[in-house]
């Protein structure tokens, strides 16, 4: 009987600190499946390496307790309706405080009414383009942009059309969009920076699920563009730049969207192809630690080799996203008041793969790099540091 | 711009030939055993992948058609066991079995190869130039097997005793039962056959544009319009109906904004059906 209540007192002993171990909920509905799940499907890989490891570390010490992170990725499919039954779900039946995603405008625009409700109950780290237009506003306190995308003045936009002009000396530019929300969104930022540069301008749009881009493409190339501008999706710029390339109508790309893999499965068929990337990681793998070794745990972790074309889209600056969401919940001393990490947040500089930091109205700004392409594989890359 | 014309009215026919092989099996499957199968899209989607992966294992690409046809018509045989015949000449029932069918091979594709689309290396470089027109190689190529098939379906069904076989069934399946056709094999025979062929148009496909899971959607809608163009239970209507709906889309792209490409095409469905409403090459 001794025996038998000194094993309980034992295993009571051991439980304790299992009971007593704090859960932070991160909620993240993105298209992790789907034509648009590029960004989806990436951001929830990073996302999902981050708090494994910083779990298998032991968690995180806010104030006096522990803390282990337990991520509930849900797929959106790029549905906005499935994605506000699951922003529902994650908010009123998990109690999530801290939502990543979505990536997806059309998503966001839809979710977005039912999570201001939430207003300063409810942290949402999006990188939709469309939140830039309601981010540092009032009632959308909830709000924080976590990419840099080409809206604002700080965005990339400017620099890469500057870029180009200055580059190449490219006077017209066929547009070539998805006509859909994510489209417009980029109709909205380059046609204006286009008409203020007097560069000539052409946008055509095509149907989601378009495979075959002949007729369009020889539309474009009568015209006689200096550069195509397609957009935006990896599903839809293999099959562009393929087409344009083999039939020898257009050779040269700018894409602000999208990856190098494109360019690099047509590399004798094309002249030229700029493409924005976060970071070329293929150089920075060489050159900086915390990059190589992010490539590693990626390798370890998802039990593949690196998808060097498309990795460089999300999935490591959500996994960086993860790592600064803990610091600023250690510098606020809390992990149930949002607005209080969001205030830890803006004030500070993240320094992980990218040097991440926040402007006033709460839109991230980091580094990233321009990659040039030409023909035959030669690659050239910039690296861009938003003052 | 007649050179522009005249390259989408190529260009167009030869997108259109891609949905005919659909609407072959369309036609096929509908006007001989009254089965509607929507998931003929699906086996498209099993053709490709199924080519995809047999020539990232190293098979060149002509050698890996023929087990990915086989691939996908397995998989028709077992889906027509387990699911389609139980719905011949219901086309609710059809329809339900279909919807669960693209969802399951979807999910499948999706688990397999993610939603990422994958690309094959070309597999004929390079473009038939004449002036300032240009077609690639592989599009020519791909016509080509397509007009030949369908053609050799046609000759198949009209000279043989099994084409007759199947066209007894299609009018009067107990009386062609009675005069000795083994009905159900006939009708495996014709969904092996029709999944086969959309098995075809995925492999060919393959070689033409980047595969994803949901690429089955759009093909089996257009193989439905071509079907229904050319005339259901019309087997070189399928052929024509898919030309003309390539060709409109095609040339509807150059004088109308392309983001409604789909749309010309079904106005102009539409509009053939006021008057002909067995479609162009269907019976009256």
């Amino acid at each position: 009987m001794k025996r038998v209540m000194l094993l309980l007192a034992a295993l009571a002993i051991t439980a304790a600190p299992a009971a007593a171990q704090e859960v932070v909920k991160i909620g993240q509905i993105e298209a992790q499946t789907g034509a648009n799940a590029i960004y989806g499907w990436m951001s929830s890989q990073g996302t999902a390496l981050a708090v494994d490891e910083i779990n298998k570390a032991g968690g995180f010490k806010v104030a006096t307790k522990t803390y282990k992170l337990q991520l509930i990725a849900l797929d959106t499919r790029g549905e906005p309706k499935e994605a506000t039954v699951q922003l529902k779900r994650l908010v009123e039946v998990d109690q999530a405080k801290y939502i990543f995603g979505p990536f997806l405008s059309n998503v966001f625009l839809a979710v977005r009414p039912y999570a201001a409700e939430f207003n300063g109950k409810l942290l949402m780290w999006g990188g939709a383009t469309r939140i830039h237009d309601y981010v540092g506003t009032p009632g959308n306190e909830f709000l924080m942009r976590t990419w840099n995308w080409d809206a604002g003045k700080n965005g990339f936009g400017e620099l890469m059309v500057d870029n180009l002009v200055k580059t190449t000396g490219a006077k017209k530019i066929a547009m070539l969009f998805q006509n859909d929300q994510g489209g417009k969104v980029l109709e909205d930022i380059y046609v204006p920076m286009f008409k203020q540069k007097g560069i000539e301008y052409r946008l055509d749009y095509f149907e989601p699920g378009t495979k075959d881009f002949s007729a369009v493409l020889a539309k474009i190339a009568a015209w006689k563009p200096d550069f195509l501008f397609p957009s935006y999706a990896d599903s839809y710029l293999f099959d562009i730049v393929r087409q344009a390339t083999e039939a020898g109508q257009l050779k040269k790309f700018f894409l602000v969207r999208g990856s190098l893999g494109p360019g690099l499965k047509n590399k004798d068929g094309i002249e030229e192809y700029i493409v924005y990337v976060p970071k070329y990681f293929e150089e920075a793998e060489k050159k900086d630690p915390k990059v190589a070794k992010f490539v590693k745990a990626y390798k370890d972790f998802y039990k593949r080799d690196f998808p060097y074309d498309q990795a460089p889209l999300c999935s490591a600056s959500c996994y960086d996203h993860v790592y600064m969401l803990v610091e600023a919940m250690k510098k606020a001393g809390t992990v149930d008041d949002p607005a209080a990490v969001k205030k830890a947040l803006m004030a500070m500089t993240y320094d992980g793969m990218w040097k991440i930091r926040f402007d006033e109205k709460g839109e991230a700004i980091f580094n990233f790099d321009v990659v040039r392409l030409k023909k035959g594989g030669a690659l050239e890359v910039q690296h861009i540091n938003p003052s | 711009m007649t050179q522009l014309v005249l390259g989408q009215v190529l260009n167009g026919a030869i997108i259109g030939a891609m949905y005919g092989i659909i609407a072959l099996g369309i036609t096929l499957t509908f006007g001989i055993t009254g089965i509607v199968n929507f998931a003929l899209g699906e086996f498209m989607m099993i053709g490709a992948y199924a080519t995809y992966a047999l020539v990232e294992r190293g098979l060149p690409y002509p050698v890996a058609v023929v087990p990915a046809c086989l691939i996908a018509a397995a998989a028709g045989y077992l889906s027509n066991k387990a699911f389609f015949r139980f719905t011949r000449n219901n086309l609710v029932n059809g329809l339900l079995v279909s919807i669960g069918l693209i969802s399951i091979f979807e999910s499948a594709a999706m688990l397999l190869w993610t939603a990422t689309p994958v690309e094959m290396h070309f597999v004929l470089p390079g473009a038939l130039r004449v002036g300032d027109l240009a077609l690639p190689r592989m599009k020519v190529v791909v016509f080509a097997v397509i007009v030949v098939v369908i053609v050799a379906t046609y000759l198949a069904l009209a000279r043989t005793w099994l084409g007759r076989a199947a066209f007894a069934y299609a009018q009067n399946p107990e009386a062609a039962m009675l005069m000795g056709v083994h009905t159900p094999r006939l009708e495996s025979a014709v969904m092996l056959y029709s999944t086969g062929l959309a098995g075809l148009g995925g492999a060919l496909y393959t070689s033409l544009y980047s595969l994803e899971p949901a690429m089955g959607g759009v093909y089996v809608l257009k193989g439905m319009e071509a079907a229904i163009l050319g005339g259901i239970g019309s087997l070189m209507g399928s052929l024509w109906g898919g030309v003309i709906l390539g060709v409109i889309e095609g040339v509807g792209s150059i004088f109308l904004p392309t983001a409604f490409r789909d749309a010309y095409g079904l106005a102009v469905l539409v509009a053939i059906l006021l008057f002909r409403p067995s479609g162009l090459f269907g019976d009256e």
